[in-house]
């Protein structure tokens, strides 16, 4: 009797430390059981971008061999007094600067960024710290208000503001400026580039001296647009909702200001944006040439001897001329990679260790395609089938056209220590 | 007499090996002072990381072998050194990833306190000397010293391409730099008057060839410097990022560079070194101070004996202010500048050569003789600037020294 009542207790007490442990995780009631659960990207699936988080903030500093970085969050409270909250990009997750893609390389420090995430797709391996999950609806104290350490620290799509616009069908018009001693303010509304209703809240914006301004195939400061006449060298004046595209940055503002972007790029005209655009895609093709595709392994058909046939999804958000290099029947490699797309390798590098083999087939996905995957197909065949090459393992695939480079030796795991494969959030200040 | 000679060699022995101990006693930067630059080590590399809230960050350094192999080495800038890019001041945080940079620096002054790595790393010879006075990108090296890029000869295959140039000197006495080739493509920025080009603008106009070779005459040019990893087995070979075609472009990148920078430290304020501290009654003192140099002239200009209330502040080799939760607009000592004095000759790398006697009623710690202080004159705006650059309430050790843990270790 006595062995069954502590049997009972321990029983008890085991239920209540279940409990005890769930609600560690999250606060919920009965009827929210179903609901509660929260949503985490899978391994080997691209998650649904309505699944994802969406805020912007001032990028802060970057780790561009880890895909990671810092980002100053806007939150309901002082901007200035957020600490950096550190996030990390997902496999397949996005980085575009100008309208076109991009590495976290590219992105000046200081360039505010909106940015779609998820929670970390297994928090034991984050590279990022893992925060409780209702951590966006916090106060976060010290003026700073709700919003500024949410645990969708995870991306799928990491976008400046003149990348946001163009994605979004939207520009900024310009109301009006107001000049003093070369600085001052613009009041602009963020609307449809064709039509809108003209309902769009005013938005106040900083500019000074280092704006720079793009009118076609000309770069041009303040001073050039008051010599020709075009802004005033002091005071007011209406811009009559001239449509642009605007960079903006965060710069510290005086007068008690919560939050006050300033403007560090105008594309004045439709020439000037096609050409930051392309400067910045040609800067990616060069970049992607040399590290080479990365892609998801879908499926492994095993034959002998180390044969192998790999299907597997190329990562999205490329330039289209990068996808075209991939021709059925011609020369490729491929070789395991990390979540931080860092190669697999050894000290010689991808270009000396990855699997040769040829393209069987090119496939193209009908439908809609979700965000991070381009719905492009490759079938590989290898003599050489290696651990890292399996389904759900992300890869990194080179067509024969691309140059064969040595990596830099951050970019690559070398003798296969644990930190390189996963690398821990110690790298981010408190 | 035989004790009398044993005593003799040994202390013959003893002095010799003291002598030589002091001659090979390294030069190491002492606080407070500016060390001259002849004692520093010169060397190039890519820029491959930044933490430029404290100053510090990693370059893949340029040695005698594969280039791609060099693993990212760090380095610290000195409370007083100097960051330039296009030929004018800026902060780490203004400059690309990728990017060449030119070094001039020294051993820790402190290798207890480095914020970077103090040992050597074993299977590459880099240098330990990481503790940065001048850091400067290609321009700006070229600017300083009175070099151009002549461009010899294009030979373009696919929108890619070879550039044969040298960088030749003013100074007619100066030594002849080999040719070099450097890489070119279609991201590379040419910048004509207040035009942004590409190559495929220079290739529709016939200023240079769709395909195949074409001599440049040796055309002057200012060149940026990155590094992208080039095939067939080549050590280092650069790749030119921009091109300044002439003088108008040139002045137009400096000045915005300038103006950025300016900005930047009207929020920030000038860093400085106390060089004494007068002490009055209940608090009050005046101290003396040294501008750190290498800003644009216009940032001195505003420090001038107004009578209006300015601000100075304690602040660590990193430049980060003490702050407490508040930021140092709210916590610094306030005051006035009661002259301004511009020390004669010329001054050392390093210091503006201009004192400052400002006048407060809150002296505190951070405000001693050899210290690192940031002084706002009156007229720049008083901001609030973002929590990691400055100390937070009770500064953790860590925020005061921060430790070298941020670097990984490449063996």
């Amino acid at each position: 009797m006595m062995f069954l009542v502590r049997c009972f207790g321990f029983l008890v007490l085991g239920l209540l430390g279940v409990q005890a442990n769930a609600a560690n995780e999250e606060p919920r009631t009965k009827n929210q059981e179903q609901v509660a659960v929260p949503f985490r990207p899978e391994g080997g699936k691209f998650p649904p971008l309505e699944e994802s988080v969406s805020y912007r903030g001032e990028l802060v500093f970057v780790d561009h061999a880890n895909r990671r970085g810092c980002i100053r969050v806007e939150g309901t409270g002082q901007f200035r007094r957020n600490d950096p909250h550190p996030f990390a990009m997902l496999p397949y997750g996005i980085i575009r600067y100008h309208g076109a893609p991009a590495d976290l390389r590219d992105i000046p420090l200081g360039t505010v960024m909106r940015v779609r995430a998820y929670l970390p797709p297994d928090p034991k391996t984050s590279s990022v710290p893992v925060l409780p999950i209702n951590n966006k609806d916090k106060d976060a104290n010290g003026y700073r208000g709700t919003g500024i350490f949410p645990a969708e620290n995870h991306a799928i799509l990491l976008e400046d503001d003149a990348s946001y616009c163009l994605r979004e069908g939207k520009a900024w018009k310009l109301k009006e400026v107001d000049l003093q001693l070369n600085q001052g303010l613009v009041i602009a509304t963020l609307e449809p580039k064709q039509g809108g209703d003209g309902k769009a809240a005013e938005q106040k914006l900083t500019l000074d001296t280092a704006t720079r301004f793009w009118r076609g195939r000309e770069c041009l400061r303040l001073a050039d647009l008051i010599a020709d006449g075009t802004w005033p060298a002091s005071g007011k004046k209406s811009l009559g909702g001239q449509s642009v595209l605007l960079g903006l940055v965060w710069k510290p503002c005086p007068d008690g200001i919560f939050v006050r972007f300033h403007i560090s790029d105008v594309w004045l005209d439709d020439v000037a944006t096609q050409r930051a655009a392309q400067s910045q895609a040609e800067v990616h093709k060069t970049f992607i040439r040399s590290r080479w595709m990365p892609a998801w392994v879908d499926a492994v058909e095993y034959g002998k001897f180390g044969h192998a046939t790999v299907t597997a999804t190329l990562f999205g958000g490329m330039d289209p001329s990068l996808y075209a290099d991939f021709q059925k029947g011609s020369s490729a490699m491929m070789n395991g990679a990390e979540n931080t797309l860092k190669h697999t390798d050894a000290s010689y590098g991808p270009g000396h260790m990855a699997s040769r083999g040829s393209i069987l087939d090119v496939m193209k996905a009908g439908g809609e395609i979700p965000l991070g995957s381009s719905g492009i197909q490759v079938r590989f065949e290898t003599d050489l089938i290696i651990e890292g090459i399996r389904p759900g393992k992300v890869v990194r695939v080179r067509p024969a056209a691309w140059p064969v480079v040595e990596l830099p030796r951050e970019e690559h795991l070398g003798s296969f220590r644990h930190e390189e494969r996963f690398p821990t959030p110690a790298i981010f200040q408190k | 007499m035989r004790l009398c000679l044993s005593c003799f060699s040994l202390a013959l022995c003893l002095g010799a090996s003291l002598l030589a101990g002091a001659a090979e006693e390294p030069f190491r930067p002492e606080q407070g002072k500016f060390p001259p630059l002849d004692k520093s080590v010169a060397y190039r590399g890519e820029l491959v990381f930044v933490d430029h809230a404290t100053r510090r960050g990693s370059l893949r350094v340029e040695f005698k072998s594969e280039f791609f192999r060099s693993p990212p080495t760090p380095f610290a800038m000195l409370p007083y050194g100097m960051v330039r890019y296009h030929g004018a001041p800026a902060d780490l945080r203004d400059i690309p990833i990728g990017t060449i940079m030119n070094i001039r620096a020294f051993l820790p002054p402190d290798p207890k306190n480095s914020s970077v790595v103090t040992t050597p790393n074993h299977w590459y010879p880099l240098p330990l000397e990481n503790h940065a006075i001048l850091i400067e990108d290609e321009p700006s090296l070229c600017l300083r010293e009175g070099k151009t890029w002549k461009l010899k000869e294009v030979d373009l295959q696919n929108n890619q391409g070879l550039v044969l140039a040298t960088r030749d000197s003013q100074d007619a006495a100066a030594a002849k730099e080999p040719e070099e080739k450097l890489t070119i493509d279609s991201t590379t920025r040419f910048w004509r008057g207040r035009e942004s080009l590409s190559l495929a603008d220079l290739v529709a106009e016939g200023t240079w060839p769709a395909s195949g070779k074409k001599s440049l005459g040796g055309q002057s040019v200012l060149l940026g410097l990155i590094w992208k990893p080039c095939p067939d087995g080549i050590f280092v070979r650069y790749h030119i990022s921009d091109v300044w075609l002439d003088d108008k472009a040139t002045q137009r990148a400096i000045q915005s560079q300038t103006e950025v920078h300016k900005s930047l430290i009207r929020s920030r304020w000038m860093p400085a070194f106390v060089d004494k501290v007068e002490y009055g009654k209940f608090g009050r003192a005046t101290a003396t101070v040294t501008l750190f140099g290498g800003m644009d002239p216009s940032l001195y200009a505003d420090f001038k004996k107004d009578g209006y209330t300015g601000a100075i502040n304690g602040a660590e080799n990193t430049l980060k202010h003490a702050g407490g939760s508040y930021g140092p607009a709210h916590m610094a000592s306030q005051g006035t500048i009661l002259e301004v004095i511009k020390t004669p000759g010329v001054a050392p790398m390093g210091s503006s050569g201009i004192q400052v006697r400002f006048e407060t009623d809150l002296i505190i710690e951070g405000i001693r003789p050899g210290r690192v202080v940031r002084i706002r004159p009156s007229n720049w705006p008083k901001v609030y600037i973002p929590r990691e650059e400055f100390l937070g309430e009770g500064a953790k050790i860590e925020d005061r020294f921060p430790k070298p843990d941020i670097f990984p270790i490449y063996r």
